[in-house]
């Protein structure tokens, strides 16, 4: 059988919002903060000092950035801290027209997962691309930059505050 | 191999988050009556004639016939305290001082009550069964909330 009409008060999202209805308003107190854990705090601190650091595991020999206390493909703790450096290749990218809360953007941004040249393929780290130019953007649309060398760009150090955003996005150099 | 581990608190990096959780939320039919009649200064209530039986805050139904309800009393801004407490802190844990007295206003011949502050009266001075009276905001402030009572005063000095 179908329903022709249903029973209850429609309405519309514009009976809200120009108040033809009572509403009752409540914006909950969640505020939280979420522990950064041993590993990534500390690579927050080096970012700080503009050096990358990773762990590495004794048993596999892989190099882990960012930084891990246990290596999840041999079930035990990593070994030592290393340093990084901050170069490496372009693993795989993407380019979005959405910011990262979603906004519509009028220049796109690369996103990329970057191998690091002292860490072993597969242990990439995520971050932005920038410094291309209009003239370089289609190749990056056809995908054919994938590879490429990039290097990071770093804040000023007295701009910078001990977050992955103290890279300011990696740009690609010439080989 | 022992593994490494912050022992202070103060030097573990985190991140700070808002959950943003808003909600709206309509009144529904009764409410929406209910809340619109407080804005003009009235407390209105609904009254099944079949039961005898008049409703605060009104509903649409009646609980015991379950008969939709249509008819609209408006009551008096005059009650009396069923029961009340003394709040020394809020919604939020913080301190209130002075501390505030909430109570539940019951009425003659009505089935339920409002809960709302008691006013112009020290909780020792405060009593089951005690008269009060509402006291209103003007009504240019009022916007079909139930603060449009500011609170409840003793009725009988």
């Amino acid at each position: 059988m179908k329903i022709s009409k249903y029973p209850g008060t429609p309405l519309k999202e514009a009976d809200i919002r120009e108040k033809r209805v009572l509403t009752t308003f409540w914006r909950p107190k969640a505020r939280y903060a979420w522990s950064a854990g041993v590993a990534i705090t500390r690579f927050l601190e080096e970012l700080k000092n503009g050096r990358l650091i990773g762990r590495k595991c004794s048993k596999c020999g892989r190099i882990l950035v960012p930084p891990r206390m246990y290596c999840e493909l041999c079930f035990k703790p990593t070994d030592e801290w290393v340093y990084v450096r901050d170069a490496g290749r372009v693993a795989t990218y993407s380019i979005s027209y959405l910011s990262a809360d979603a906004k519509r953007l009028k220049e796109p941004i690369i996103v990329a997962v970057i191998d690091l040249d002292d860490t072993p393929p597969n242990v990439g780290i995520l971050h932005k691309i920038g410094e291309v130019s209009k003239e370089d953007l289609p190749a990056w649309m056809r995908g054919e930059k994938f590879g490429v060398r990039v290097k990071a760009v770093w804040k000023p150090p007295e701009e910078r505050v001990g977050s992955i955003n103290d890279i300011k996005y990696w740009k690609p150099i010439e080989v | 191999m022992a593994v490494e581990k912050i022992t202070e608190a103060g030097r573990a990096r985190y991140w700070l988050g808002d959950m943003e959780t808003d909600y709206i939320y309509t009144l529904g039919r009764a409410g929406e009556k209910f809340f619109r009649g407080l804005k003009e200064g009235k407390i209105v209530a609904t009254r099944c004639r079949k039961c005898n039986l008049t409703y605060l805050p009104p509903r649409i139904y009646c609980e015991h016939c379950f008969s939709e309800l249509d008819e609209w009393v408006e009551l008096l801004d005059e009650g009396y305290i069923e029961a009340f407490t003394v709040l020394t802190v809020d919604a939020d844990g913080n301190k209130l001082d002075p501390p505030e007295v909430i109570a539940f206003i019951a009425f003659d011949g009505v089935t339920g009550g409002l809960i709302h502050r008691i006013g112009e009266a020290s909780p020792d001075e405060v009593y089951p069964g005690m008269m009060v009276k509402a006291v209103w905001k003007p009504p240019e402030e009022r916007v079909g909330s139930i603060n449009d009572i500011k609170y409840w005063k003793p009725a009988i000095e």
